[in-house]
C-alpha cells in the first residue's frame, strides 16, 4: 500500500477526494432522475431501485443509497455483460438484463447497463436497476407465490443490446409492449432508467475531461483500495473463530414444510468466509435466490459490520469469501423459480446476522420481522374498467439493542430507503380502501431489558367487484429471535374475511376476493434484548400508559405491578422481581 | 417615515432601516438575547438611533419556530385522527435511509401515543363522506386533554385535502370546548395529499403555536410601548411576508424565515443589477446554503424536511419553503483525516466557541478560516474590521497535523483544506443548478453573509457563472433581504386532468377562482390595496403515469393548451434528458403566487466624492490562490473604491464584515451601486 503514493507521480489525495465527491454526486443524480421520471408507484413512491457507476472491469465504484438487495448484484451483472459482449461493445450501446442466474435477482428487476467510452476507450459502466410492476407471466405482477419454473415469472432479457448508437431498438420495445400487462408503465420505467444511465455517462465524461483519464482511473483504484483497507482493519479487530447459525424458512409457497438453512462464518486474520454448505437444495416454490442475490445479502450484513455509513463500493468486499455449492436454495439454477427471491435472500442475511450478533453488539440488534411481507392485489378498477396491480412491501418490528428499544414499523433488511405507500395516494388510484394502519400491539414484541419494536396491522377493504390477492410472508412459524435473555418477537401473517369466514395464511397464490372483503396484513414485533426483569419499572409504566404493553404483560413478562390509577406499585414489583 | 427589518440570528440581532425620506440605509447589530429576544431588538433599535414613531413598516425574521422544534421546546401537543390511524404519525414512512445500519433509529414523533386519539369519520379520495363525523367521540378526548394539561391539538383526517368538512367541524368544536388550547386542522396548513406528511405538518404547527403567540404578543406590546405601532409583518419561508395575525395561526410557515430572507435579498440584488437569473450562496460558520432564482423568482417547494440528512428521514413539513440546499461546510468547519487517511472537511464545526484556532479562544482544530488566514486571504489585523485579532501561529500549529498527514508544509495543507471545502460547495451549487436542468452560464452568483465573499470568485469560476456579485452590506444580507420582501401567499390547487380534456377556459376559470381567493386573503390585510396585487401562475404537468411533475409558467389571462404543452416537453427534456411526444400529458397542480407590491427601498448610487482607486490601495500581500499558485495581491479598502473602478486580479478587497478575493485573470468592476462585480 505504502509504495503506491510514490508509484504515482500524480497521486494527489485532495484532488482524489474531490473526484470521489463528484462521482457520488453523479450516482445521486441518477437516483433523482429515476424517481422523477418513473411511471411505477413501486419505483417513484416506494423507491425500489438502485444506480451505480462501475470501472471497466465491472467493479462498483459508487452507488446510490437505494436498497440493500442490489448491494452485490451490480458487479456480477456488468461482468456478465462483459463476458457476453467482450470487444463487441461500442459507444452508444445500452444493454438490458433481468437474468437471475447471471447476477440478477428476479425477472421484475430490470438492469440497464451503459458502457461509457471516452475518446474511444471503455472507461466504465453506468448501471440502473429498477423493479418494474409487471413483466408478464402467470399472474399479474409476475411473481406467482406458487410458481415452479422461471417461465411462469414473465419475460426474460438475458442481456439484450437495447440501444445502438444511442438509438433505442424499436423491435425490443415492441417485444416489451406485447409481453407485459402494463406496457405503458414498463416503457415509462425503461425511459427513466435510460435517462439515468445517460446522465451518469455525461457526468463521467465531464470528470474525465477535467481531471484526465490517468488521474480518474487512479482515483477509481484508490477508492477501492482504501475501502478494502478499512474492511480488513475491521475484520482484524474481531476474534478469529468459527461461528454458526441455523434457521428454518417457513414454507416455499408450494408446500408448508419448514426448510432448514445454515451458515458457517469463519474469521481468520483480515478475511471472512461465509459458507452456506448444508443449506437445503433449491425448492420447487419461488423463494429461492440465485448467487447474485446471495452475494447481496451477505454483503449487506458484512457492510453493516465493517462500516455501515461509508459509501459502498466493491473494495469493501474484497476480504469476503462466499462458499455455497450450486443448486441450493441460495444458489438456485435454471429453471428454478426466483420470483420471491428476497425471502431466500432475507434468510441468508439473517443467518449471517444471527451468527455475528454476539460478536458485535454495537453493530447489531436482535432478530426482526425480516420478511418484506410482499402483498399483491390485482383486478379490475370499476371506475376505469382497466386492470390494476398494487404491490406493497410491509414494514414491521425490529429487534432490541443493548442500549435501546427496537424500532417499530420499519422496512426489512432486504430493502432500505424504501417507503410505505401513502394511503391517500393509492386510494385515489386503485379500488382498495384502508380501514386501519396501526402498530401491532396485540401481537406484541419481544420482552427484554430493551423491548423489541412493534410490527403493524394494515387492513384493506376491497371496493371492486373483481379482485385477487397473493402474498408470500416468511417468519410465520419461527418468530424473530431475542438476544441475551430477551424474549422472542411475534410472527407475520395475512388474515382475510371471505364468504363469511376468516382465513389466516402466510404464502398464498391467487385468492379471489369479493367487494367488501377485508384483508389484514399483520407483521411481527422484533426480539427483545436482556432480561425483562431488568427493564426499569418506569419504562414499563410508560409502555402501559402508551398502550404498547398491557398491565397483564407488565406483570407477567416484566414483573412490574401497575395499579388501577396507572401508578407502579414499587413494593409488589420488588416482591415479584425478587422472587425470580 | 421609514421601513425596518429585524433578523434575529443565533449570535446577532441584525437591524436594517431604510429612511424613505432621505434614502439613507442604516445597518446595526447587537448580541441576541435568548432569554428575552425583544431586548436584543430594542438594543439594535437604540444603536441605529431610529425613532420608533417614524417606522411605518416593520418586518421580523427569526429562529423562534425552528429553535422550538429542534430543541424540543414546544408545548404538550395532542393529535386527533380518523379511527384506525392514530399510529400513522409513529409509523411514518418506514424507510431506512441509513440502509446498512442494523441499529437504525427512527425520528421520534412529536406526539406520544397516549396523546394520540381517534374519532369515527371517513372521507374517500374524492372527498365523499363514507362515515359521518361522530363529534360525541370528542367527549373523552377533551377530558383527557384537560386532565393532561395539553396546550395544543392537531387534527388530521384522511383525505381532508380533498374535503376538509370534517376537519373543520372537529376543529371548530375543539376551539369551543378547549378555548385556551391552540387547535390546528391539517387542511388549514396544507391541501396536499399524503397522510403522514400532512399529520406531521399539522402537529408541528400546533407544537409551536402557543410559543409564537406569546412571543408576538410580547413583541407587539414592548415595541408598542416605545411608540412603534405600525403594522407588523413576519418573514415566511416562501420568500414573502405575512401579517402577524396570519402567522400566529400558521407559525410553521415561518420555519425557514432567515434563509428565505437571504434568498430574497439575492433576488433583489439580481433585480438591481438587471440580472434575473441568480445562484445565491451564503457561507456561515457551520454550513453553506445555496438556492436558485429564475427570472427574478425564488424557487419554492413543499418537499421540505426538518432534520433530514443522508441517514435521517427527518420530519416532512408541507409548507412552501424556498428551495435551499444546505451542506455541512462553513468557515468554522474542521479539517480531519478519516481512518484511511483521506482528508475531509466538516461537518464538525468549531462554531463560535471556541471558534477557529486563529481566534485564540482555545480552539486547536484546523478550520477553513484558519486556512484562509494561512493562505494570506485574511489579514490578521483587520478581521471584523480589526475587532478580532487573528493568531497566525495558532492557526499554523493547528494546521500542522494536516501538513504532517499530507507530507507538505503548512501553507500547502491550508490550500488543500480550502480546495476540499470549495469542492463540497461546488457540488451543492451544481445540485441546485445543473442537476435541476439549468445552465450556470446563464446565471450570476450572488454572495450573502460574511463568509461567502472569500470563496465566491473561485466557486463562480469553476461553476461557470457569468459574473460574481458581492453586494453592499454582505453581513446584513438577511435583514436587507427582508426589507425587500413583499406580502406573499402561495395558492395551490391539485386537480388531476388529462391534457386532451382540458380547455383554455378551464384553466382561466380555475385561475379566476384562485385569484378571488387571493384577493379575499389580502382584503383582510389593511396594509394592502387591491391594485397593488400581482399574480403569477405556474402549472405542474407530467406524463401520464408519472408521479413527479415539471412546472411551467402560464399566462393566466390568455392561456393556450398547446403553448403549455410545448413548454412542458421542453422543460422535461431539459430536466431529464428526454421527452415523450406521444405519451398523454396530465395537468396536476395549479399554482398562483400572489404578491402585494409595497414600496421597495431604492439604493442610492454610490457617491464618488472622496473615493478613488488610488486612495483605496492599502498595500500588497502574498496570497495563495489554490490551483493558480501564489501571487502578490493588491489589497483594496472597499469603502474607498469609487463606482466605475475597474481592476485586474490578483486582488483582495477588504471591508469590515467580509474579504473578497479576485483571482489572477479575473476582472473586478465597481458598479454604480457600489457592488463588486467579478468576471
Amino acid at each position: 500500500m505504502s509504495d503506491k503514493q510514490g508509484a504515482s507521480s500524480m497521486h494527489d489525495p485532495v484532488t482524489q477526494e474531490i473526484v470521489r465527491g463528484k462521482l457520488l454526486a453523479a450516482a445521486d443524480e441518477m437516483g433523482i432522475v429515476i424517481a422523477r421520471c418513473s411511471m411505477s408507484p413501486v419505483i417513484y413512491e416506494v423507491l425500489d431501485f438502485a444506480c451505480g457507476i462501475c470501472d471497466p472491469k465491472g467493479q462498483l465504484i459508487v452507488q446510490t443509497n437505494g436498497i440493500t438487495l442490489f448491494t452485490g448484484t451490480f458487479a456480477l451483472q456488468v461482468e456478465s455483460m462483459i463476458r457476453r459482449f467482450g470487444d463487441d461493445m461500442h459507444p452508444g450501446d445500452v444493454f438490458m438484463t433481468n437474468d437471475p442466474y447471471d447476477g440478477g435477482t428476479h425477472t421484475c428487476d430490470i438492469a440497464l447497463i451503459k458502457p461509457v467510452f471516452i475518446d474511444g476507450t471503455l472507461e466504465g459502466f453506468s448501471i440502473a436497476v429498477a423493479h418494474w410492476s409487471e413483466v408478464g407471466g402467470a399472474v399479474a405482477g409476475s411473481i406467482s407465490p406458487s410458481a415452479t419454473e422461471i417461465y411462469q415469472e414473465g419475460i426474460r432479457f438475458p442481456g439484450l443490446r437495447v440501444c445502438r448508437g444511442d438509438v433505442v431498438q424499436p423491435d425490443i420495445i415492441e417485444l416489451i409492449r406485447e409481453n407485459t400487462r402494463l406496457p405503458v408503465m414498463c416503457i415509462g420505467d425503461f425511459n427513466a432508467e435510460l435517462a439515468a444511465v445517460r446522465i451518469a455517462e455525461t457526468r463521467l465524461c465531464e470528470i474525465f475531461e477535467k481531471y484526465g483519464g490517468d488521474f480518474v482511473r487512479d482515483t477509481f483504484a484508490h477508492i477501492l483500495d482504501t475501502s478494502e483497507q478499512l474492511a480488513r482493519q475491521a475484520i482484524a479487530a474481531l476474534p478469529d473463530g468459527v461461528y454458526h447459525s441455523t434457521d428454518f424458512i417457513d414454507g416455499d409457497g408450494v408446500t408448508d414444510a419448514q426448510i432448514p438453512v445454515c451458515v458457517e462464518v469463519r474469521i481468520a486474520g483480515e478475511e471472512m468466509t461465509f459458507d452456506f454448505t448444508g443449506s437445503s437444495p433449491q425448492t420447487r416454490g419461488p423463494i429461492n435466490c440465485a448467487y447474485g442475490a446471495l452475494s447481496s445479502s451477505v454483503k449487506t450484513v458484512f457492510k453493516s459490520l465493517v462500516d455501515p455509513q461509508a459509501p459502498s463500493n466493491e473494495g469493501w468486499f474484497r476480504p469476503l469469501k462466499l462458499v455455497c455449492p450450486e443448486g441450493t436454495i441460495f444458489t438456485a439454477t435454471k429453471p428454478a423459480p426466483t420470483g420471491w427471491y428476497y425471502e431466500g435472500s432475507a434468510h441468508a442475511s439473517e443467518l449471517v446476522w444471527m451468527a455475528l450478533a454476539p460478536l458485535a453488539p454495537e453493530r447489531f440488534s436482535a432478530g426482526s420481522y425480516m420478511s418484506l411481507c410482499g402483498t399483491y392485489f390485482f383486478g379490475r378498477d370499476p371506475k376505469t374498467d382497466e386492470m390494476f396491480v398494487h404491490i406493497e412491501p410491509a414494514v414491521g418490528g425490529w429487534g432490541a439493542m443493548a442500549d435501546r428499544d427496537g424500532t417499530g414499523a420499519l422496512i426489512a433488511t432486504t430493502d432500505g430507503d424504501t417507503y410505505n405507500y401513502s394511503i391517500e395516494l393509492f386510494e385515489a388510484k386503485v379500488p382498495l380502501r384502508v380501514r386501519q394502519y396501526a402498530l401491532n400491539t396485540d401481537g406484541g414484541a419481544g420482552a427484554g431489558r430493551q423491548r423489541g419494536g412493534f410490527g403493524v396491522v394494515r387492513e384493506f377493504e376491497i371496493v371492486a367487484d373483481e379482485a385477487h390477492t397473493y402474498c408470500s410472508y416468511g417468519r410465520s412459524i419461527v418468530p424473530p429471535w431475542g438476544l441475551e435473555g430477551g424474549g422472542d418477537g411475534s410472527t407475520n401473517y395475512m388474515e382475510f374475511d371471505h364468504d363469511g369466514e376468516t382465513h389466516r395464511v402466510s404464502r398464498i397464490a391467487y385468492q379471489a376476493l369479493a367487494r367488501g372483503d377485508r384483508v389484514r396484513v399483520v407483521t411481527g414485533g422484533g426480539g427483545g434484548f436482556g432480561d425483562p426483569h431488568d427493564r426499569p419499572p418506569e419504562a414499563v409504566n410508560a409502555d402501559v400508559r402508551d398502550g404498547y404493553v398491557t398491565r397483564d404483560q407488565a406483570r407477567g413478562a416484566y414483573g412490574v405491578v401497575i395499579n388501577d390509577a396507572g401508578e407502579t406499585d414499587a413494593e409488589a414489583t420488588a416482591n415479584l422481581r425478587g422472587g425470580t | 417615515m421609514g421601513r425596518m427589518a429585524v433578523d434575529i440570528g443565533g449570535t446577532f440581532t441584525d437591524l436594517v432601516y431604510f429612511d424613505d425620506d432621505t434614502g439613507e440605509l442604516t445597518a446595526e447589530k447587537s448580541l441576541t438575547t435568548p432569554s428575552d429576544l425583544t431586548q436584543g431588538i430594542q438594543n439594535s433599535i437604540a444603536l441605529a438611533d431610529v425613532s420608533p414613531e417614524a417606522v411605518s413598516f416593520f418586518v421580523h425574521g427569526g429562529t423562534t419556530v425552528i429553535n422550538a422544534i429542534t430543541e424540543r421546546k414546544g408545548v404538550k401537543t395532542a393529535l386527533i385522527t380518523t379511527t384506525g390511524f392514530r399510529d400513522v404519525l409513529e409509523i411514518a414512512r418506514g424507510n431506512r435511509p441509513d440502509l446498512y445500519n442494523l441499529r437504525f433509529e427512527k425520528p421520534e414523533p412529536f406526539v406520544p401515543r397516549y396523546l394520540r386519539f381517534e374519532v369515527r369519520e371517513r372521507m374517500d379520495a374524492e372527498g365523499n363522506e363514507i362515515e359521518p363525523l361522530h363529534l360525541e367521540d370528542l367527549d373523552a378526548i377533551v377530558a383527557t386533554c384537560q386532565a393532561e394539561g395539553v396546550e395544543a391539538v392537531a387534527v388530521q383526517f384522511l383525505h381532508s385535502y380533498a374535503s376538509p368538512a370534517h376537519e373543520s367541524e372537529c376543529a371548530a368544536e375543539l376551539r369551543k370546548r378547549l378555548p385556551d388550547v391552540a387547535v390546528t386542522a391539517s387542511h388549514e396548513i396544507t391541501r396536499e395529499w399524503r397522510e403522514y406528511e400532512r399529520a406531521n405538518t399539522a402537529v408541528l404547527n400546533a407544537y409551536v403555536q402557543p410559543i409564537v403567540q406569546r412571543y408576538f404578543e410580547r413583541l407587539e406590546r414592548t415595541l408598542g410601548e416605545q411608540g412603534l405601532n405600525c403594522p407588523m409583518h413576519a418573514m415566511q419561508s416562501n420568500g414573502g411576508s405575512t401579517s402577524f395575525d396570519w402567522a400566529r395561526a400558521h407559525p410553521i410557515t415561518l420555519v425557514e424565515s432567515g434563509p428565505s430572507a437571504g434568498v430574497n435579498g439575492a433576488a433583489l440584488v439580481g433585480e438591481l443589477c438587471n440580472e434575473p437569473s441568480v445562484i445565491y450562496l451564503d457561507i456561515g460558520g457551520t454550513t453553506a446554503k445555496c438556492s436558485v432564482i429564475m427570472n427574478g423568482e425564488v424557487t419554492v417547494t413543499t418537499d421540505y424536511k426538518l432534520e433530514w440528512s443522508r441517514t435521517n428521514p427527518g420530519y416532512p413539513v408541507k409548507v412552501p419553503v424556498v428551495d435551499i440546499v444546505e451542506i455541512g461546510t462553513g468557515g468554522g468547519s474542521v479539517a480531519w483525516f478519516d481512518r484511511v487517511g483521506s482528508l475531509k472537511v466538516g461537518p464538525v464545526s468549531a462554531g463560535a466557541d471556541p471558534g477557529p484556532a486563529c481566534y485564540g479562544q482555545g480552539g486547536t482544530e484546523p478550520t477553513v478560516t484558519d486556512a484562509k488566514l494561512l493562505t494570506g486571504v485574511l489579514d490578521p489585523d483587520y478581521f471584523a474590521g480589526g475587532q478580532i485579532k487573528l493568531d497566525r501561529a495558532k492557526a499554523a500549529a493547528a494546521m500542522q497535523k494536516i501538513a504532517d498527514g499530507l507530507g507538505v508544509n503548512v501553507e500547502e495543507a491550508a490550500d488543500a483544506v480550502i480546495r476540499l471545502a470549495d469542492a463540497d460547495m461546488i457540488n451543492a451549487l451544481k445540485l441546485v443548478s445543473i442537476q435541476r436542468g439549468h445552465d450556470p452560464r446563464d446565471f450570476v452568483l450572488v454572495v450573502g453573509g460574511g463568509g461567502g465573499a472569500m470563496h465566491a470568485a473561485t466557486l463562480g469560476r469553476e461553476l461557470g457563472a457569468r459574473e460574481v456579485i458581492v453586494p453592499r452590506y454582505p453581513g446584513y444580507f438577511s435583514a436587507w433581504g427582508m426589507l425587500a420582501t413583499e406580502p406573499r401567499r402561495d395558492f395551490v390547487r391539485t386537480r388531476l386532468m388529462r391534457a386532451d380534456g382540458v380547455t383554455a377556459d378551464d384553466v382561466r376559470t380555475l385561475y379566476t377562482e384562485l385569484r378571488d381567493e387571493a384577493e379575499e386573503y389580502f382584503g383582510s390585510d389593511t396594509n394592502v390595496d387591491a391594485e397593488d396585487l400581482s399574480f403569477a401562475g405556474r402549472i405542474d404537468l407530467r406524463y401520464q403515469g408519472q408521479e413527479h411533475w415539471v412546472g411551467v409558467p402560464v399566462d393566466m389571462a390568455a392561456p393556450t393548451i398547446e403553448g403549455v404543452l410545448a413548454d412542458f416537453h421542453v422543460a422535461h427534456e431539459r430536466a431529464f434528458t428526454f421527452k415523450l411526444d406521444d405519451t398523454p400529458v396530465e395537468f396536476v397542480n395549479f399554482h398562483l403566487v400572489a404578491t402585494a407590491s409595497v414600496p421597495r427601498p431604492t439604493l442610492k448610487p454610490l457617491d464618488n466624492e472622496g473615493l478613488s482607486g488610488d486612495a483605496a490601495v492599502k498595500g500588497t500581500r502574498r496570497v495563495r490562490y489554490g490551483e493558480d499558485g501564489e501571487h502578490e495581491a493588491t489589497v483594496l479598502a472597499r469603502e474607498l473604491l469609487p463606482a466605475g473602478y475597474a481592476g485586474d486580479g490578483p486582488l483582495l478587497i477588504e471591508e469590515k464584515s467580509a474579504t473578497t478575493l479576485v483571482h489572477p485573470g479575473q476582472v473586478l468592476r465597481i458598479d454604480e451601486l457600489g457592488f463588486l462585480r467579478i468576471s
